[in-house]
């Protein structure tokens, strides 16, 4: 996966921003990504390129249980976000539905990577390759579990 | 060996357990509501699948419904199309559903509890994160996504990885038990443990300072527990749940028996070990207002806003965030909380919405009048809330104090209906989040407890309100 970074540089970005909760009504996905991101940063759903990566700092996702925020930026184009921890239900939300994916990366790698770097992330390695800077990182490993969800697509089809 | 109460109810839940796998667990009640349900029935449909166990679903609307006269037609056609949408998915799959115009409608989290459906050492989901609500019941009750609810809709079980416990020990004599309530207990643990603090834990909230709180008050803590990031919050069962619960509507029949093995097991035992622990002292804990854009950003009443250093102690991004949340909030830093005027004030929401609640606000309104600068609302968490309420004389006292008495639902909670913050508006509520546009775009939102609440709303600015009582 190659991809630009938009970065945050924020803690606990929170499901409210994500997608504020008057569009929770709205069942058309291509409707609610023309929402993603309002709260912080209206232009999002225009500058967003499809493969793009978010970065962002700790807690990210935190709040509600609503499908619809990683829907909304899968949606938009966003193929992972790159944070440095996040909140338990939006992480599930990510992986279960097969939206995106949530990376961890620790602090020092959340600092070397900035705003429109290219990066390409390989999963296998739990590699973070930044071809702008010719830079290489770790990310944390998914756990087993989680790595099976995301192998088999979805926890539809997730099968014993 | 040692079990906590987690642990019990997790291990008589599961279906499948492996090493190194998540393991099945089976979900003993199933609540939905319109806003997360959708697309999952939607899922149903396109795989031929039915509902496995409709009779251990329940379906309300709470979300988008209008808190006022709702014999007239819904102004708001997308919120009404997903109201139509779910009475057609629970005539479709055979679901029970308490309608807009039930009176057993209100906010999912109120109506398990009031109605006997939330049970001690059950497994309970939602497709809401505030479904750690029910914990208070000694029940593992938790949020979940869409894709989840779908799964739980198929199967009546979930894949889930073991949660770590984590312990919340109060003690102490909360000084004035009235004014200082179980609101201002649990802003301030978030405030402590931080907004994710409780990532990937179960939260058991133990010690003298717990089991003197009434089950109303209990829900309050256990409901922000997802605040401070954990999976949900736990609190043992005794004699007041086991009161609670009894002669409900759906109460089980065999009430007695199931008390008798309840009592005997929910509970974690002597010296069981937990993988995080933390102590607080309820004492010196004053009335707390937040004055950010998270649930951590919390003072004392009598204190003042930090300054961006002072919250952020040497954290760049802490600092930086408090910063923007200052910014966002329209505030400077060191200005007594005493002094921030308010434009509006929301007493309602899963937090804080019940009975005793309106109780307590009524108490610090009866025989007063809103400021003339404040517009004020109370909006019950059910309509067996408002009725009860309505029975007390409760609705007579908020209305004769200029305060808009509402229809239930979720309403100014997180703006889904027509009950928004105009941008700028700073309001003191009753809820549980305090996140940019919350409650409305560009609406500035403090977290305060119920009198909390309706002091500020006569007083026009915040105010200790244990110099009221
Ligand atoms: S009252 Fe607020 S927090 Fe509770 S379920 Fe409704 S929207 Fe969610």
């Amino acid at each position: 996966m190659i991809g630009n970074v938009i970065k945050y540089e924020q803690d606990n970005i929170d499901t409210d921003v994500i997608i504020p909760g008057t569009y929770l009504k709205i069942h058309d996905y291509n409707e609610l990504a023309t929402h993603a991101m309002e709260g912080i940063d209206p232009d999002f759903p225009s500058k967003v390129k499809e493969g793009d990566f978010i970065v962002a700092g700790k807690n990210f996702g935190c709040g509600s249980s609503r499908e619809h925020a990683p829907i909304a930026l899968s949606t938009c184009g966003i193929k992972a976000v790159i944070a440095t921890s996040f909140a338990r239900i939006f992480y599930r939300n990510s992986v279960d539905g097969a939206f995106l994916l949530p990376i961890e990366i620790d602090d020092i790698t959340y600092q070397k990577i900035s705003n429109s770097d290219q990066l390409e992330v390989n999963i296998e390695k739990n590699e973070i390759k930044n071809l702008t800077k010719n830079e290489v990182y770790s990310m944390k490993p998914f756990s087993e579990i989680i790595a099976k969800i995301i192998a088999a697509g979805g926890l539809f089809k997730y099968k014993k | 060996m040692t079990e906590t109460l987690f642990e019990k109810i997790w291990n008589s839940h599961v279906v499948v357990e492996r090493e190194n796998e998540p393991s099945l667990i089976y979900i003993d009640r199933h609540l939905v509501h319109e806003v997360t349900s959708p697309q999952a029935f939607d899922g149903l449909r396109l795989n031929n699948r039915k509902v496995r166990r409709p009779d251990l679903t329940i379906a309300t609307i709470d979300h988008n419904v209008p808190t006022t006269d709702r014999s007239l037609p819904m102004i708001d056609e997308t919120s009404s199309t997903q109201i139509k949408t779910l009475e057609q998915n629970c005539k479709d799959f055979g679901i029970k559903l308490f309608g807009i115009n039930d009176p057993n409608q209100g906010i999912v989290h109120v109506i398990g509890p009031q109605l006997g459906i939330t049970l001690p050492g059950s497994t309970i989901v939602c497709g809401d994160s505030h479904t750690s609500t029910q914990g208070a019941f000694g029940a593992f009750a938790f949020g979940i996504g869409t894709s989840e609810v779908e799964h739980t809709l198929a199967t009546q079980t979930l894949w889930l990885e073991k949660p770590k416990t984590f312990e919340i020990l109060a003690n102490g004599q909360r000084k004035n038990s009235f004014a200082v309530t179980s609101k201002d207990i649990i802003l301030s643990i978030i405030k402590k443990i931080g907004t994710d603090g409780g990532t990937g834990h179960v939260l058991e909230y133990r010690g003298n300072a717990i089991s003197d709180l009434s089950m109303e008050q209990r829900m309050t803590i256990c409901n922000m527990s997802i605040e401070a990031g954990s999976r949900a919050g736990l609190i043992a069962p005794d004699s007041k749940t086991f009161d609670y619960i009894n002669n409900r509507e759906y109460t089980p029949e065999n009430y007695d028996n199931l008390v008798d093995t309840w009592k005997e097991n929910l509970m974690s035992d002597p010296n069981s070990k937990f993988d995080k622990s933390f102590t607080i002292n309820v004492e010196k804990i004053e009335p707390q207002v937040s004055w950010g854009t998270n649930p951590a950003m919390v003072s004392d009443v009598t204190g003042t806003i930090p300054t961006p250093e002072d919250y952020g102690k040497n954290n760049e991004i802490q600092v930086e965030s408090a910063k923007k949340a200052l910014a966002y909030m329209n505030l400077e830093p060191e200005t007594p909380i005493v002094e921030i005027p308010i434009d509006r004030v929301f007493i309602g929401s899963c937090t804080n919405a019940r009975l005793e609640d309106l109780k307590d606000a009524a108490e610090i309104v009866k025989g007063k009048k809103v400021n003339s600068n404040v517009n004020a609302m109370v909006v019950p968490g059910s309509q067996m809330v408002k009725h009860e309420a309505e029975k007390l004389g409760l609705d007579k006292i908020f209305k004769d104090a200029n305060f808009e008495w509402r229809e239930s639902g979720c309403s100014m909670c997180l703006g889904m209906n027509p009950d928004i913050l105009k941008p700028g508006e700073r309001c003191a509520s009753t809820s549980n989040r305090n996140f940019e546009g919350r409650q409305g775009s560009g609406g500035r939102t403090h977290l305060v407890s119920p009198v909390m609440a309706a002091a500020s709303a006569i007083s026009g600015h915040f105010v200790d309100v244990r110099e009221w009582c």
